[in-house]
């Protein structure tokens, strides 16, 4: 069974994908800003995740203890020293910004990484359980989903239940009123970026056992994370996550039954006809006229 | 008055200058990038500064240019490069019309995202194509226009400056004409735009695809220019940045904002590029020609153009958001 | 009586589940002043956005001019002579006033020269000509609404239709502005006016048309609808005052 295989494992490596997405949207809903510079995240992620292996030997999942705290108060700090001062300045002005940090970031990565490739093998990298019908599943990608599927149920948690939570999306929904009721509008802001890299951070430490990790591998990353924003709705979580999964399956999909060097261009693809026939996105509500 | 005859003594020293500065291929290549850079920039700035729709895809533009032309004289190479030339400008306008049909009809962030989805699907589809030579690029032999020499670098010097000439002749124009006005109107503000009877569809695309024109030529002069391209040297992201980046540090919608940025970022670039920066440290003696530091810097500084583009992104926007022209209006 | 211009028949608008305008029929003739009132969230500027094209009614009809045109677009419909101006004004900020009045003119002329000829006209008929080449934006507020109305003037319309032109501005202002609405009115336009000020309405309309929670209440002239109970009680009665 050809078929299931790229179905399955796109929906594993989807998962992930969904996580980097989620961390975008977060953004995208919260500050309404959109962030060039989350790919870079991903691929500083990734390298943590490498270092920590390699010099530590922490496991690579097992760093996330430690990674996601520390992702976190660098989104955190990034908001507070630079995003928030362009808050209230046109879209491009913030785009260029956020793209301004993201070359800082992979080129200080390139100088102090090199460019060689480098690639983060576990004891369990190549290992994969066998199911009837010749499909294979490997270890490391369902770990990863796995992982990814607890963080999302407690972020969802987060955003539902707790005071903060509940702010957080207040924000997304109209910041005006937020902050008319009363919310700290820009402590929302620097917590969702910091969340946002959180995210991205996380969703790159948990693609490193299965990926090459290189200092340029975030401009990839971003467009597949605006993809998955834009089909599921620019600022829906929701619509995130499940843009992630259909991101993961169709290139899944397009390397087993086109070539894996056009994967990337069906993605591209994909994301235009989502823009020429429902721009906004599976799940959005607003998108096209705001 | 004043301004004509200031634009006259700058033309006069531009035209002049390669006479000046002798045979200088090293030099004439450094002039022939601040010429590039200026127009691509200044292209850039119609449909971004004028119009306020920021392309963050114009790599597409300018490989479309390049690529077309060199395609077509290796496989035909008695073909007039001005045809090819054209041909160029056939495909990016096609590229820019689709583009734009897109997400014209859309609002916000979306056309800049488009951009870069576009100008990546360019990238791969050439990378991944035979007949684009894939990543081995494609290298031109041999070319003639009009018994010129295009052995020497003066012919492309002074193309490059033709077409800076050309692309700020019709943003002056475009600065006092109708289609001018409704770009800038539609910059402003979409709705108030519209409800003054401006297509808004319509005048975003026709800034587009000038724009995306005069980026083909430029595309097509420098593949004449450099006869060997591959896509990271006209179809990456970067360059689409670095355009962007010597409007912002010029002035975004100004007529010389563009001009300003290139005469500043592209020698600073090449400083760095030729690790000018490395040299004078270790020959002030800060550093050791020998020591892992010195070493480092050697085999890295040459990279550090784009880390150092980051950071003056950063700091511009921040600090300098209307640019260096933006400066001298406010003092004014 | 002279032909309708404009001729909005059953009306409605929805958004998702929510609906702003519910089968809502007017009609304006040549040369008259129609005001179009109600409280708050009645629906008066989603009629207008329906009515410009800005978002196309879900059912029924716009006929402009013996034209129906639900499906057309802004641009399309200021073009054909119907113009309007906005509750929010929407200057281009960082032009000068007379170039944003010109961008106005260019829907008759394609000539800047001739396009700043008509653009100083109108500004001469608002009173802003010693601002002609302020930036928009650094205007105050009662100066951006006669910008407003200059630049909206300056495409010619057939038809006006101002919405909340006087909204906060203090009386002086108000009269000014109404004073210009009848110069205008006095060579022949035709104006569809929304307004909040009771007083400003009734001294310078036809005729009224009444919305409340997104339905026509009631249509009659000034004297009919401030005697009208079920105006006053939706409306007047709600606590609002001029």
């Amino acid at each position: 069974m050809s078929f299931l295989q790229p179905l399955l494992s796109g929906t594993l490596t989807g998962g992930v994908y969904a996580l980097a997405g989620i961390g975008m949207s977060l953004v995208f809903g919260v500050m309404n800003i959109s962030n060039f510079a989350h790919g870079d995240l991903m691929m500083l992620g990734m390298y943590l995740a490498y270092f920590a292996f390699t010099l530590l030997h922490i496991d690579p999942y097992l760093s996330l203890v430690l990674l996601i705290p520390t992702a976190f108060m660098f989104g955190f700090l990034l908001e507070k020293l630079f995003i928030n001062k362009v808050i209230n300045h046109p879209h491009q002005n913030q785009i260029l910004l956020t793209i301004g940090l993201g070359l800082i970031m992979s080129n200080t990565a390139l100088l102090a990484f090199t460019s060689d490739p480098k690639i983060l093998t576990t004891s369990y990298s190549s290992s994969a359980f066998n199911l009837p019908g010749g499909i294979s599943i490997s270890v490391p990608l369902l770990l990863s989903f796995l992982i990814t599927c607890v963080i999302i149920a407690m972020l969802y948690l987060f955003l539902s239940k707790t005071t903060t939570g509940m702010a957080l999306r207040a924000t997304s929904q109209n910041r005006e009123a937020a902050q008319l009721m009363g919310i700290n509008v820009a402590k929302m802001s620097a917590i969702a970026f910091g969340l946002g890299t959180a995210l991205a951070a996380t969703a790159g430490a948990l693609i490193a056992p299965t990926y090459y990790i290189h200092p340029l591998v975030g401009h990839s990353f971003l467009l597949k994370a605006f993809t998955i924003c834009v089909l599921g709705g620019l600022g829906s979580v929701v619509g995130a996550g499940v843009g992630g999964i259909i991101i993961g399956v169709v290139e899944a999909m397009s390397s087993t039954y086109l070539s894996s060097d056009w994967k990337d261009v069906v993605v591209f693809v994909l994301f235009l006809a989502v823009l020429l026939l429902r721009p906004q996105g599976l799940f959005g509500k607003k998108g096209g006229q705001s | 008055m004043k301004q004509i005859a200031l634009v006259t003594i700058l033309a006069a020293a531009a035209i002049a200058l390669p006479l000046i500065i002798g045979e200088n291929p090293y030099m004439t290549g450094i002039l022939i990038s601040v010429l590039m850079m200026a127009a691509l920039s200044s292209a850039w700035n119609i449909l971004g500064g004028y119009a306020g729709q920021y392309s963050f895809g114009h790599a597409a533009y300018f490989g479309a240019g390049a690529y077309t032309t060199l395609i077509l004289l290796t496989n035909y190479s008695t073909l007039n490069p001005l045809i090819c030339m054209a041909a160029g400008i056939i495909v990016a306008s096609l590229i820019a019309l689709i583009t734009g049909t897109i997400v014209f009809r859309l609002r916000g962030h979306y056309f800049g995202l488009a951009s870069i989805a576009v100008a990546e699907i360019v990238r791969l589809s050439v990378l991944n194509f035979e007949f684009t030579g894939g990543a081995q690029g494609i290298l031109l032999s041999d070319i003639s226009l009009w018994g010129l020499d295009l052995n020497s670098k003066n012919p492309f010097y002074y193309g490059m400056l033709l077409v800076l000439a050309v692309t700020l002749g019709i943003t002056a124009y475009l600065r006092t004409s109708k289609t001018g006005y409704y770009l800038m109107a539609i910059r402003e503000d979409q709705d108030a735009a519209s409800s003054l009877g401006i297509n808004l569809s319509f005048y975003k695309n026709k800034s587009l695809v000038i724009s995306a024109a005069l980026t083909s030529v430029l595309g097509s002069l420098y593949g004449l220019y450099i006869r060997f391209i591959d896509t990271s040297a006209v179809l990456d992201l970067r360059l689409s940045i670095e355009i962007i980046l010597t409007a912002i540090i010029g002035g975004v919608g100004t007529l010389w904002g563009p001009v300003v940025g290139a005469l500043l970022l592209v020698p600073l670039a090449e400083m760095l590029r030729s690790n000018l920066l490395g040299d004078a440290l270790v020959k002030a003696g800060l550093v050791s020609d020998t020591s892992a530091f010195g070493i480092f810097l050697k085999e890295n500084l040459a990279h550090a153009h784009v880390l150092v583009y980051g950071i003056i992104t950063v700091l511009c926007i921040l600090y300098l958001p209307k640019g260096v022209l933006g400066l001298f209006r406010r003092t004014k | 009586m002279i032909k309708d211009l404009l001729r909005v028949s059953h009306a409605s608008k929805h958004f998702g589940g929510n609906v702003a305008v519910h089968d809502v029929s007017f009609a304006v003739d040549e040369k008259e002043i129609v005001g179009l009132i109600g409280p708050n969230g009645a629906g008066k500027t989603t009629l207008f956005n329906c009515m410009t094209g800005f978002f196309p009614v879900t059912l029924g009809e716009v006929i402009f001019d013996t034209k129906k045109i639900n499906d057309l677009r802004p641009d399309e419909v200021c073009r054909l002579g119907m113009a309007r101006t906005w509750q929010r004004v929407k200057p281009l900020g960082s032009l000068s006033v007379l170039e944003n009045v010109m961008v106005g003119a260019f829907s008759v002329t394609n000539k800047p020269r001739q396009a700043e000829v008509i653009a100083m006209e109108e500004l001469t008929k608002v009173g802003l000509t010693d601002y002609a080449s302020k930036s928009a934006g650094s205007l105050p507020i009662g100066l951006k609404k006669k910008l407003e109305l200059a630049r909206v003037l300056a495409t010619h319309p057939k038809l006006l239709l101002l919405d909340e032109i006087c909204g906060g501005l203090n009386h002086t202002e108000t009269d000014t502005i109404l004073d210009i609405i009848r110069t205008i009115r006095q060579r022949g336009a035709t104006i569809v006016f929304i307004e909040h000020d009771m007083k400003a309405v009734t001294s310078i309309c036809d005729r009224i048309v009444v919305l409340n929670s997104g339905e026509k209440l009631a249509e009659g002239t000034p004297e009919e609808i401030t005697n009208n109970p079920d105006v006053i009680a939706a409306y007047l009665g709600g606590g609002h005052h001029a």
